[in-house]
């Protein structure tokens, strides 16, 4: 009897049509979140990128433990495909325990900078870096040559990028990388709850937009709204893809501390594989203007690179360090923030929300519903 | 005469020019020289251009471009470009607004070795 009182419920509940909710300057705002998928072109500065051939081999790569000096583990350890490219571990353990969570690897297309400090701005040279970090796959160019000519993917590697013997292991290293790179191209968040209900609002079709979940709604009004989220969190991806200090802690130990942007740029301005560099296979280097002008400021240190939110609910642990279990607790660390974690002389966009509890439900219920219904 | 017909055709040309040179920008100093400001529609977090152009008939020797968002304690993350393109026009290129709001675009620009701040207001929804 219980069972069926509850079934009830739940289709009574199903069957109650919400309102739309939001003011008309709010809907402007929502439109500005999509449309999603969108529409991307191939990365002028990867001569491989959209090539089918080197899609599947990238992918082959990527779950292959070959691309580890000792053939201990595969990118997909750490980049879970059953878990949205992550895992639940609050961080990362390749070799040893690094420093980071795990950054999902969907959307990644046509981004500006790439991984928690932005020390890549390609998504070649972000794929490249792990390749050969002592901490992670711990290859040298060296080595990498040697066990991709002695795989079973040396006949894919040598159709796309001719004879290995007669390349300097940089090259490989470079050309594996951007197979990779074509690779996590194609990895993408679907469609979502969220997407219908602001389609419809673009399309006026209220009716459709009421199906949209109220508690989602008002939460998607404290995010454009009191909660200041859209700040960074904006345009189809949700992110603006930049650096900020989100108040939470950088001290790895007592002596250490995660430089963050300010390390990332560091190892940026210092390394070759940059999109003004010589490994772009782009000669009008048209993504070169952002490294060629960004800034530096002590005010990186400790900032980290906004993530995107399509999908947050399946990528859990949060924030740079995984420090924050879930979504909740990441509302609750915003809403109780202690702006005396923040840098004394950066931006100054947080502040305490003192959101109440059906507020946090709210937010919850809006970030859900960036995530593919189960 | 000839003095005369070559100062009137600069001078006409810049006039011509402002007339489509896009907003005025502020400057707290009287009887500044004037600095028109021409944007395109700005896409959030993308890169865009600005043009300026000195309306009065005076010597520029440079030109600098900024913007923050007062609100907020923070700038640019990206230096633009300046490129000089005559007549008292310039380009500035690699702006780029990364949060929605009210930006204050900020130009200085040398006259010789007189220096006048300009302001502009920028609200990116």
């Amino acid at each position: 009897m219980k069972v069926l009182v509850t079934a009830a419920f739940v289709v009574l509940a199903g069957a109650v049509r919400s309102e739309v909710l939001l003011s008309d300057d709010e809907i402007q705002q929502t439109l500005s979140f999509g449309p999603w998928p969108i529409s991307l072109q191939s990365d002028p500065s990867n001569r491989v990128s959209s090539d089918t051939r080197a899609i599947a081999l990238g992918a082959a790569l990527f779950n292959d433990p070959v691309l580890s000096a000792d053939s201990a583990f595969s990118c997909a350890r750490c980049h879970d495909p059953e878990q949205a490219f992550t895992t639940s571990d609050a961080r990362a353990f390749g070799r040893v325990l690094v420093d980071r969570n795990t950054p999902s690897l969907r959307n990644l297309a046509g981004l500006r900078w790439y991984g928690w400090g932005g020390k890549s701005d390609s998504l070649w040279a972000a794929s490249l870096h792990p390749i050969i970090e002592e901490q992670e796959m711990a290859h040298s160019k060296e080595s990498l040559k040697a066990a991709i000519s002695e795989s079973i993917y040396i006949d894919d590697f040598e159709a796309i990028f001719g004879d290995i013997q007669i390349q300097d292991p940089e090259l490989v290293l470079v050309n594996t990388a951007k197979t990779l790179s074509a690779y996590l191209e194609t990895l993408a968040t679907g469609r979502t709850q969220f997407d219908d209900f602001r389609d419809a609002l673009e399309n006026q079709d209220l009716a459709a937009a009421a199906n949209y979940p109220e508690a989602a709604q008002r939460g998607l009004q404290l995010f454009i709204g009191r909660g200041n989220c859209v700040f960074c969190h904006n345009g189809p991806r949700f992110s603006n893809n930049e650096f900020h200090d989100a108040g939470v802690p950088y001290f790895l130990s007592e002596t250490e501390v995660d430089d963050g942007r300010f390390g990332g740029l560091n190892f940026l301005l210092s390394n070759a594989y940059t999109l003004d560099g010589n490994w772009s296979d782009d000669a009008e280097k048209q993504g070169a203007w952002v490294v060629r002008s960004v800034r530096r400021s002590h005010s990186d240190f400790g900032t980290f690179r906004t993530p995107s939110l399509r999908g947050v609910a399946e990528t859990a642990p949060y924030m740079h360090d995984g420090s924050l279990i879930d979504l909740d607790a990441v509302i609750r660390h915003y809403s109780e923030i202690d702006t005396e974690r923040l840098h004394a002389d950066g931006e100054a966009i947080l502040s305490e929300l003192s959101l109440s509890e059906q507020e946090i439900a709210d937010l919850t219920a809006f970030l859900e519903s960036l995530s593919k219904v189960p | 005469m000839i003095r005369w017909v070559v100062w009137f055709l600069v001078s006409s040309g810049a006039a011509v020019a402002c007339e489509t040179a896009g907003q005025r920008m502020s400057s707290e100093i009287q009887n500044a020289p004037k600095v028109h400001v021409a944007l395109d529609e700005i896409r959030l977090s993308q890169p865009f251009s600005i043009l300026l152009t000195v309306c009065d008939d005076v010597a520029v020797s440079e030109v600098r471009v900024d913007a923050i968002m007062p609100a907020h304690q923070h700038g640019l993350n990206y230096a633009p470009k300046i490129t000089a393109l005559g007549d008292r026009v310039f380009r500035a290129d690699n702006m780029l607004f990364h949060m929605p709001g009210l930006w204050e675009l900020r130009v200085d620009t040398n006259f010789g070795r007189r220096s006048i701040s300009y302001t502009s207001d920028v609200v990116l929804k």
